[in-house]
């Protein structure tokens, strides 16, 4: 009799994900590390003394939210979009599409493998900023949720990425005109609070000023943007990007003929 | 490379009535405007050899693709052992192994683990994945490069990789796209061998190639497919006794005298441009082969060699593709 789901052809292909990550720290976990020590050190100590607490509390403090949350999207982003563009570019893909895994069991393994490197890096960054800044925790609800529901959005991102682009050029396109500047307009170094009315009506159609609020509130008890709508909106984002991936993958989009 | 894999039996067998391991019917793929299938029937019994032949666009690759799941079909049935391959996908793909053309599996990981997560696609626990390794790279002589990353791998070691990673679920049918394209013939001798040992334990092949010895050699079944038709199936015997004619190339010790070539008129005597050599051409239902060989050495021709003139099959080959290009 068939089995509805394939745990094993799903724990098999997670298994893969993860170990691939694993297998290269140094290109993958630590990185982000000194990266976001080195925003703590510039940023923090050496300019927070120039600029005033906001909303009490100190500059260092305000940005680490941000910098934990530019490290989880640009990690989850990251292995999804690398790993199945390899895996179109140099053909192994196809290991897979003559399984007998159905697509969503499939897509699931592969997204949630960017799920867990993100989540893993984000919570090296959080240790290494709660050593250099001792950053408090005020909410860890709100800390996990916005992480996992941001790591699987941008986990899907990046899977579909690497599925529309047909080179390495077409797969830099999105992080680097999307993602990065979005990221960087997101509120990771700033209060919008601190825009004029015009900026911050722009500033509130970017969704990473939500989640990098929504973190915020979690580490620090203070956030620009409703907490209750931006973890609504991550939530059915995250749901959506991730039936996106799953329609896209079902139909073999650049992957099938 | 030794004995075929000796877990084959240990696998559930799910037996449908129809005992066809591979059956379509009417079976069309269109990309966009190309029609690249116009309606293919084809029937493959279980534990047959079945070579898949045709010139280059002839459609045997989309063929394949179709049946192992990596492209849609337009139009048409596809069935594996009696399940649909859309609706009992699941059914069909771990009953199928594929060997494609070209090298397609991950280049930074090592030759152990390529087999370890294949085993864990199709649904093969741990510790069985391991076993069916180890036993798949003592078999195919990768023991010694079970660590090194496949791009590391020499053009031999990666083929029989793929034919090993193929084997992984023992499945009951295998399907290889030019399998021997571009390997040395150590190499290619020892997979015929091997292959014809697994298709003997009972597992059906369909292969592809562009060798008509190799699928002569092999298969005991032939299709032939041309412009996305398949023009003809047979068995291989059938096949290569199509032809009426033979040909017989006689090569002599010394030059072959005008004499000698006139008293052969009515075989149809060709002269190879050094004078060494005659081909003859006739007629096997009325002229005798016992005949036709004393009457060249009673032609007085040095008789050096005598060999057939061209491989049979292929003639066949040419023949009906050529035909089906002039419709």
């Amino acid at each position: 009799m068939t089995r509805r789901f394939e745990f094993i052809g799903l724990r098999t292909l997670l298994g893969r994900e993860i170990h691939r990550f694993l297998r290269l720290p140094n290109q993958t976990l630590l990185p982000p590390i000194i990266t976001a020590s080195l925003y703590i050190v510039i940023f923090g100590f050496a300019l927070s003394k120039r600029i005033s607490p906001v909303e009490g509390i100190s500059y260092e403090l305000y940005i680490i939210p941000g910098l934990i949350m530019m490290s989880i999207i640009s990690a989850s982003f990251g292995n999804t979009s690398s790993s199945v563009f390899s895996a179109r570019f140099q053909g192994f893909i196809q290991e897979l599409l003559v399984s007998p895994m159905s697509n969503f069991e499939i897509v699931l393994a592969i997204i949630l493998g960017g799920v867990v490197r993100g989540i893993v890096v984000g919570a090296l960054v959080t240790v290494t900023c709660i050593f250099l800044a001792d950053v408090p925790i005020h909410h860890p609800g709100p800390i996990i949720l916005f992480a996992v529901s941001v790591a699987t959005i941008f986990s899907c991102a990046g899977f579909i990425s690497a599925m529309w682009a047909q080179d390495f050029d077409r797969l830099s396109v999105f992080q680097n005109y999307v993602l990065t500047p979005l990221t960087y307009l997101g509120g990771v170094f700033f209060s919008v609070n601190w825009l004029d009315p015009f900026w911050q009506n722009i500033a509130k159609v970017n969704p990473i000023l939500y989640f990098v609020n929504g973190l915020r509130y979690g580490f620090l008890g203070v956030s620009d943007v409703n907490l209750w709508g931006a973890a609504g909106f991550a939530i059915v984002a995250a749901v959506g990007i991730f039936f996106l991936c799953y329609h896209l993958f079902r139909i073999g989009y650049n992957i099938k003929t | 490379m030794r004995g075929v894999p000796h877990w084959s039996e240990e696998l559930p067998v799910q037996m449908k009535t129809d005992t066809n391991a591979i059956s379509t019917h009417r079976l069309v793929k269109r990309y966009g405007k190309l029609t690249a299938l116009h309606g293919i029937d084809l029937r493959v019994g279980e534990g047959q050899f079945v070579g898949l032949l045709g010139p280059n666009g002839a459609g045997k690759t989309t063929t394949i693709n179709i049946l192992s799941g990596l492209s849609n079909k337009t139009s048409g049935d596809v069935s594996l052992f009696g399940y649909d391959v859309i609706k009992s996908y699941r059914e069909c793909r771990r009953r199928v192994g594929l060997v494609p053309q070209e090298f397609n599996f991950d280049l930074f990981a090592k030759v152990r683990k390529i087999l370890q997560f294949q085993g864990g696609y199709f649904g093969i626990g741990k510790a069985e994945c391991s076993r069916r390794a180890l036993a798949l790279m003592e078999q195919f002589d990768l023991t010694e490069k079970q660590n090194t990353p496949a791009r590391y791998l020499s053009g031999g070691m990666k083929r029989r990789l793929m034919i090993a990673r193929a084997l992984m679920h023992a499945p009951r049918l295998l399907i290889l796209d030019e399998p021997t394209a571009g390997v040395d013939v150590d190499l290619r001798r020892s997979l015929w061998s091997f292959l014809g040992e697994v298709n003997k334990s009972g597992t059906t092949i369909l292969l592809t190639t562009h060798y008509i010895e190799e699928a002569e050699a092999l298969c005991d079944h032939i299709a032939i497919i041309n412009q996305g038709r398949i023009i003809d199936q047979d068995t291989t015997q059938n096949m290569s006794n199509r032809l009426s004619h033979e040909s017989i190339v006689v090569t002599a010790s010394r030059k072959i005298s005008g004499e000698a070539i006139r008293s052969l008129a009515d075989l149809d005597p060709q002269s190879g441009a050094d004078g060494h050599a005659l081909t003859l051409t006739f007629h096997r239902d009325t002229v005798p082969y016992e005949s036709v060989l004393q009457r060249v050495l009673a032609s007085g021709i040095g008789v050096a060699n005598i060999q057939p003139a061209d491989n049979r099959l292929e003639q066949v080959f040419l023949h009906l593709t050529k035909s089906g290009n002039q419709q």
